[in-house]
This record gives structure tokens, C-alpha cells and sequence, in this order.
């Protein structure tokens, strides 16, 4: 079996589940290819709640709970009630976190498509929200499945509109109570905040070198003013709104480019401009190589991205597709060590198991170190190998592999054919061969040089 | 064989077959106690003015009405008009047998207000940063000193030509003895992972009896760890901790008084768990840089320039607020905004590690290229 099909499964994909590698090795190339022609890109196969859901939901709790007060009055309430509602509410949003987190989690194990699932988690670490709090534990998973994922094969400019206008984001980098000095909002004591509008410019698009000035954040910030989220109790519409009254009057000075038009008009034209920007593709196309490729990407094959993604304008399946065929691309030297994330994925599809519990999920990534939603800044989860190879971390995995090879009967040799086919060092196919017994030679094989790397 | 035996046995027959000087360093006879070094970063951000409050500015109040307003009346006092937020308990007792040393008006030199580049600029300590040469790391390295994270990964602190152990607590069950052994034997052709594996084993070794498995990660524990694996005679020489947080743009006041708590607390907590070597100690604290002078429209402020840094610790000249400052009228502020750095964060560290480690000019010239020593007597001579 070829190299090629061995790298497409576990450097493109997240490692194969058993007969992928097969099916992949007649023509690997275009194997990944048919993924991107997948509509649509993934699909979340779970019932749970929308974000529009989650507020309603949480805005009634809100409600119940302010009413227990009202009634206790004076009264001190037992100290802790597991039936009130500010217990329920938090509940209900340490469960949501978990059943998205780990339903996310459930489904890129099971697919057949799981270049499209790594994929998936690019962009939702690019654009990481994190946890913080009550209301965002619910809410943050929900950005990479309503913002996302429509838009994982599309343009980058939609997939930033819908990120920036999405709640969480919004939330997170505290978009929703920014409104500019000059307006009625402002007038009666409402203030600016930039800190959306500077990880737009530093994180999401341009990158930190991509030539922007604090005038030009400050013109973002105020060009975003007034990107709000609705209150269920108070508003008609549901999720993102345009508090007209929040919106700092006036014309705004882009890098350079005028934007003399007034409303959302304003800030929607500013981020098409930055997602259209030459140091958007430059910094977006660097960081699809650092991910998919090598911590130090061949600089020739960063150029071939910029190139597609300038004559798409920033259409993301089309520089996948360039990514693929790239001979830069398929190195026979594994370069990147998995993530956390990424080891635990295809552990699993390695022995093509299906849903696994929601608690499960959620602890291994939290005791291997990738708590979802947890990456603690909007600028994700690092993607270096230094980031994960840490001595501890190492040790983590071991006791992580080692109770999951207790736990499930797996023939460690023939899953090692399926998952690296031919391609693995002597010593550690000796080693798996050796061990002396069926547990540690499946914990071997998981902790190999080869399954740990991609 | 008991496993704590083996496992202590299979680290040190590591020890020797994979890094002759690191064993040699480790069997040489500690002869005083060494000086030890703790490098604590405050990642988001600390807002200096809402920590160590200047009571004789003026400005103050019509800059912060909000803000400055509440813990007016509630703050420890320092020398020369400053003080310490209430939260601060500890420092503020440890200010008075003069163990802490605040410096106001610093700043690492990096003017931007990226958190991320400049925490990366606060830990690599080079003009043009480097993400796999730290400050603390290239000292370790020209000094020999045995160096611990407590991270899941090496920060950017300690990355460098030595090896650093990381610890991190896990609540995962143990993995049996003979997994190692096996897997020690198929890492041989791999120098990464072979690392790797041997220095996760040794700081296993040390945190094995020491009921480790019930911690989570929160920072009292991370502070307790750390204390343990420094304390002794296997202990290291220096240790990086963080505490994240700080990034208070709405919110701040009780954020603040928090995330002050804790790291009130946590420094307590050191200090506990060092014993008597805490005399011999020397804590670095510091962020990646202040925030805005004036309250934001949310209750909080945004990402600024200058900030404050704490050294403490036994072996530290404390008692006095170091520092030059600038005032806050707005022409004094850094672009019209934010406090104006009128130090460099890193004169003062490379100052005190000069001291406390007796560092030569051209170990300075390696670790700290460029930087300038602040004149002032930081570290106590006993």
C-alpha cells in the first residue's frame, strides 16, 4: 500500500477507521477531494438546541430566578436548593457544553469524511471562543455550527460575517454593550470597546504583522458599535441585532479606505475589505499549511495557497483542493504531532467505535490537556508541536492509553495495518509484536512515534 | 520491588544513558541551599492602577469615577502615597518584614497591545522575539540550573538548549510499570520522545506520594506543587508558574478583587510550602503590560501599555516601591491613554537575577542582549 494513502487518512484526515485506508489507496488525491464535494460539508447528527434556543431557555430561567428572590423576600433561602433556578440554569449549561462538545466529537469519529471535521475544528479554533462563564458554557459551541460549518467550503469573507455577527462572538469579546461615544447610547454613559475590532484585525484576519495601526482598530471598533445580541425579553428579533441607537455617527478611514456609508452597512463593508485584504490570504493560507503540513511549511507551498486564494477571492474548498494536490503536501516525514484532540479521535476511529459516552469525551480531552472550549484566549489552541509535547502530557497519554487498551479487545497488529498500512519503523512494529500482552501491545501501538505523529 | 523504587530506578538509569551532564549536575553533591528563582506571569494583562493605586494623583478619580471610587478607603498602605489593593493581604505583610518589592511605571519594551505578542515578548526577553528562546530558559542554560514549568507544555519562558521538566497534576489512573519499560525500548531511534518520556518520569517520581491526583489545576494547587517540587534536595532551582485572567474589560472591580485573592493566596501558598528556603528565594512577577488609564464604557479597561511588577520573596531587599512616576495628567499618559512606562521591565529582572544568581557580563550579554541594569540594590546581602 502506498505512502500516499497513509498520509491522506492521517495527515489530511484524522486517522483511519478500519478498511479507510484501502479505499483511499487506489487514487488518495482525489479520495480527499471527494470530502470537499460533500453538501453539506458535516452534518451535526444530534437534536440539540439552537442559540436562539439556548437564550429563550435562558432568559425564562433568568426570569424564575429573579420571582424565587422576590418571593423569599427577606427570608434567607436554604443555602443551596437543587431545584431552583439558578441551579437548574447551570445545569443546563455545564450539560449543553458537554453534549455539544462531545456530540461534535462523536461525529467526526464516525465519518467517513473526516478531512471535513479537521477542517471544521481549524476554523473553530481559529476562531476560538472559550467557555467563560454561564451563559457563553452554552452558547460557545454553538458558533462553530451556526457560523462555521455553512460556510466551511464557501468564501472566508461569509464565514467572517457570520462569526462576527454570531452571539458567542459577539459575547465573548465583549462586542454587545460597544457603542459609540457620539451616539444616543453613548450620550446616556455608554462607551466604546475594542476588543472585537482588535482581535478581528490581529487573530481572525490580517495577523499581527499585517500592517494595522491602533487608529485603524479604534475605527473598526467604532464601525462595529452597535453589533448587539438580542434580549429575549425585550426585543423582537432573536440573536444578532443592530442597535441603531448604539452605532457611533459619522464616517470611518479603514486602512486607508473610506467608508463613508452609516448603519450595518458600515461594518459589514469594512470586514469584506480586511477578509479581501492581501495579508488576510497571506495569514490565513500560512496558518491551513502550519495546521495541515509542518510546523515550518515549505514557503512555496504557503505561495501556491496565496495564489488560489486570490484568484477565488478566499474560496476555502478551492485552496483545499490546491493544498491536496500540492507535491509540497505529502512529505513522507510525518511533521506534526497530534493534538490532544486529534489523539483522541483517532484512537477511536482507529477501532471503529461510535458514540462514546458524553462524560468520557469530555474528561479524556480535559486530563489530556484540550478541554473544548477552553483554550483560555481568542487566539485558540496553539498548533506547534511544542504546544503538546510537553513530558507530562506524554505521560497523560500513557495512562490515557493504557486504560482504554484495557478496556476494549483490540488486535493492536491488524489495526496497525488499517490505521499506518506498511508504514512503521521496525522497532515499533517489533515492539507492538513483542508485547506481553494484548493491552500493552494496543497501548504501544497508540503510543508509537507513528500513531502519535501525522 | 516496590514502584515507587522502580520507577525512581528506571528515571535515573535514564538519567545517565541519555544526558551525561544533567546526571553529573544531579550527583554533585548541593553543598548550601541555592538560591531559588520563581517566575510567576500574569497572562491578560494586570491593571497596575487598581493593584498599586497612587492615592496622591489627582487625576485619578476623574480618570476612574467608577472604578477608583470603591476601594479608596479600603487600601493597604505602602510608602510614598501607594496602595496596595485590599485583597493583597499577605503582600501587603510580607511589604512590611520587607520581603516585597513593588515597581511601578514598567514595561517590556513592547508598545503594541496584542496580549499574545506581548506575553510571547515578556517570555522570549529578545528585541525581535524568538518562540523557542526564553529569558529564563537561556539563563538556565548558561548558569546550569535545573528548571520545572508548571504547564502541560514548556512555555516560551523556559524553552532553550536545557532540558525542562513540566509538571502538570493528572487524575487519570497510572499506567502500569512495564508499559514504561516497553515503551522506553521502542523510543530508542526517537531523541524527542525519548526526552520526553525520561523527564516526565522523574517529576512523577517526585509528585508520586504526594496526593497529587486530587488537584485540578487550580492555581493554590499549581502554587502548592510547585513549592513541593522545588523544596529538597532533588528540588529545582526554578520554577515558571502563570495565572490567567486579568483581562478585565468589564467587570473589573470584582474580577479584580478575585483574581487579586488568588494571587494573594497562591504566593501565600508558596511561601508555606518552601519552608526555610523561602529565604533563600527570589519571585518574579510580571504581565505583558497595563491597561487604559481612563474606565472603559463597560465597567473595565482595555488593553494598554505601562504597568506594575512585584519581586518578593525572602531573599528580596523589600520595604520600598521602586520605580519613576510618570503622573497621569494627559499629556504624561503613553499616547494620550495609557500610564507611560518610564522603566524596563526587563532592567529589573535581569538586576535581580544578576544578584541573586551572581551572573557574569557575558552571561548577561547572552540571557538579557541589550538590556541596560537598573541601579538599585534589589537582593538582600545576608
Amino acid at each position: 500500500m502506498s505512502i500516499q494513502a497513509t498520509i491522506a487518512v492521517n495527515r489530511f484526515g484524522l486517522g483511519a477507521r478500519p478498511n479507510e485506508l484501502a479505499q483511499a489507496s487506489a487514487d488518495p488525491q482525489q479520495w480527499l477531494i471527494k470530502h470537499l464535494m460533500q453538501k453539506p460539508p458535516v452534518i451535526f447528527d444530534d437534536e440539540l438546541p439552537h442559540s436562539n434556543e439556548i437564550s429563550k431557555t435562558l432568559a425564562l430561567l433568568k426570569m424564575q430566578e429573579r420571582e424565587e428572590i422576590k418571593r423569599a423576600g427577606k427570608v434567607s433561602t436554604t443555602k443551596s436548593n437543587k431545584n431552583n433556578a439558578k441551579e437548574k440554569s447551570k445545569k443546563y449549561n455545564r450539560s449543553l457544553l458537554q453534549q455539544f462538545s462531545a456530540s461534535t466529537v462523536n461525529n467526526a469519529i464516525s465519518s467517513p469524511h473526516s478531512l471535513n471535521w479537521r477542517l471544521l475544528d481549524f476554523f473553530s479554533n481559529h476562531f476560538s471562543v472559550s467557555a467563560n462563564g454561564a451563559f457563553l458554557a452554552a452558547m460557545s459551541p454553538t458558533l462553530e455550527r451556526e457560523a462555521i460549518a455553512p460556510n466551511l467550503f464557501g468564501q472566508f469573507e461569509d464565514m467572517l460575517l457570520a462569526v462576527t455577527k454570531h452571539p458567542a462572538m459577539l459575547l465573548y469579546l465583549n462586542n454587545e454593550k460597544s457603542f459609540g461615544p457620539d451616539s444616543r447610547l453613548g450620550k446616556k454613559g455608554k462607551g466604546l470597546n475594542e476588543n472585537l475590532a482588535r482581535e478581528i484585525l490581529e487573530l481572525h484576519t490580517l495577523g499581527v504583522n499585517g500592517g494595522y495601526s491602533q487608529t485603524d482598530v479604534t475605527e473598526l471598533a467604532k464601525g462595529i458599535t452597535g453589533w448587539s445580541i438580542a434580549n429575549p425579553r425585550k426585543d423582537e428579533e432573536q440573536g444578532f441585532i443592530f442597535r441603531k441607537i448604539g452605532h457611533q455617527p459619522g464616517p470611518r478611514r479603514l486602512l486607508g479606505k473610506k467608508y463613508p456609508m452609516w448603519g450595518l452597512e458600515q461594518g459589514e463593508a469594512m470586514l469584506k475589505n480586511i477578509a479581501r485584504h492581501p495579508s488576510t490570504a497571506k495569514h490565513l493560507c500560512y496558518k491551513l499549511a502550519h495546521h495541515f503540513i509542518s510546523d515550518n511549511p515549505p514557503q512555496t507551498l504557503v505561495d501556491k495557497l496565496i495564489k488560489r486564494w486570490h484568484d477565488t477571492k478566499g474560496n476555502i474548498k478551492e485552496v483545499m483542493i490546491t493544498l491536496i494536490k500540492a507535491q509540497e503536501s505529502w512529505q513522507p516525514q510525518a511533521a506534526k504531532y497530534k493534538t490532544p484532540r486529534e489523539f483522541f479521535i483517532s484512537s477511536f476511529r482507529a477501532i471503529g467505535a461510535n458514540n462514546i459516552d458524553t462524560k468520557n469525551v469530555f474528561n479524556s480531552l480535559l486530563m489530556l490537556g484540550q478541554q473544548p472550549f477552553n483554550a483560555g484566549s481568542p487566539a485558540g489552541y496553539g498548533d506547534d508541536q511544542s504546544d503538546w509535547n510537553g513530558a507530562s502530557a506524554l505521560i497523560s497519554r500513557v495512562e490515557w492509553a493504557s486504560a482504554l487498551s484495557s478496556r476494549v479487545k483490540a488486535n493492536a497488529e491488524s489495526i496497525m495495518k488499517s490505521t499506518l498500512g506498511e508504514h512503521v519503523s521496525q522497532r515499533t512494529y517489533k515492539s507492538v509484536l513483542r508485547a506481553e500482552s494484548r493491552k500493552q501491545a494496543f497501548t504501544l501501538l497508540l503510543m508509537s512515534p507513528e500513531f502519535l505523529r501525522r | 520491588m516496590e514502584r515507587r523504587h522502580f520507577i525512581k530506578g528506571l528515571g535515573a538509569s535514564l538519567l545517565v544513558m541519555q544526558s551525561p551532564s544533567f546526571a553529573a549536575k544531579a550527583l554533585l553533591e548541593k553543598t548550601t541551599t541555592n538560591p531559588k528563582v520563581i517566575w510567576l506571569v500574569l497572562r491578560g494583562a494586570m491593571d497596575s492602577l487598581h493593584t498599586i493605586v497612587p492615592t496622591f494623583e489627582s487625576e485619578l478619580p476623574k480618570l476612574r469615577p467608577k472604578l477608583s471610587t470603591n476601594i479608596k478607603d479600603q487600601l493597604l498602605m505602602l510608602d510614598n502615597g501607594y496602595g496596595l489593593h485590599p485583597s493583597l493581604i499577605n503582600l501587603h505583610q510580607w511589604y512590611q518584614q520587607k520581603q516585597l518589592l513593588p515597581i511601578v511605571a514598567v514595561g517590556s519594551g513592547y508598545d503594541q497591545r496584542s496580549h499574545f505578542d506581548g506575553q510571547d515578548y515578556l517570555e522570549s526577553g529578545l528585541k525581535q522575539v524568538d518562540h523557542d528562546s526564553g529569558w529564563l530558559g537561556r539563563l538556565v542554560n548558561v548558569q546550569e540550573k535545573q528548571a520545572l514549568a508548571i504547564a502541560r507544555s514548556t512555555p516560551i519562558s523556559l524553552r532553550g538548549e536545557s532540558s525542562v521538566n513540566t509538571w502538570y497534576p493528572s487524575k487519570l489512573k497510572e499506567a502500569d510499570d512495564d508499559i514504561y519499560q516497553a515503551l522506553m525500548n521502542m523510543y530508542q531511534d526517537d531523541a524527542l520522545l525519548t526526552e520526553r518520556l525520561r523527564s516526565g518520569l522523574e517529576v512523577k517520581e517526585m509528585t508520586m506520594d504526594k496526593s497529587s491526583k486530587k488537584q485540578q489545576g487550580k492555581f493554590n494547587d499549581l502554587a502548592k506543587a510547585c513549592a513541593q517540587l522545588m523544596s529538597g534536595e532533588q528540588g529545582a532551582d526554578c520554577a515558571m508558574l502563570e495565572l490567567g485572567g486579568w483581562d478585565t474589560h468589564n467587570n473589573q472591580e470584582k474580577r479584580l478583587a478575585r483574581q487579586l485573592a488568588t494571587l494573594d493566596q497562591g504566593l501565600a501558598t508558596i511561601k508555606t510550602g518552601l519552608g526555610k528556603d523561602w529565604n533563600n528565594t527570589l519571585v518574579v512577577v510580571a504581565t505583558e503590560f497595563g491597561r487604559t488609564a481612563k474606565e472603559n464604557g463597560t465597567g473595565g479597561t482595555d488593553h494598554g501599555t505601562g504597568s506594575a511588577m512585584f519581586l518578593a520573596g525572602g531573599a528580596v531587599n523589600g520595604g520600598q516601591v521602586l520605580g519613576e512616576w510618570p503622573g497621569l495628567s494627559q499629556q504624561q499618559l503613553f499616547e494620550q491613554r495609557d500610564l507611560m512606562p518610564t522603566t524596563n521591565t526587563f532592567s529589573w529582572i535581569a538586576a535581580a537575577m544578576s544578584q541573586h544568581w551572581q551572573l557574569s557580563a557575558k552571561q548577561l550579554d547572552t540571557v538579557f542582549p541589550q538590556v541596560s541594569l537598573a541601579k538599585a540594590k534589589l537582593i538582600r546581602t545576608s
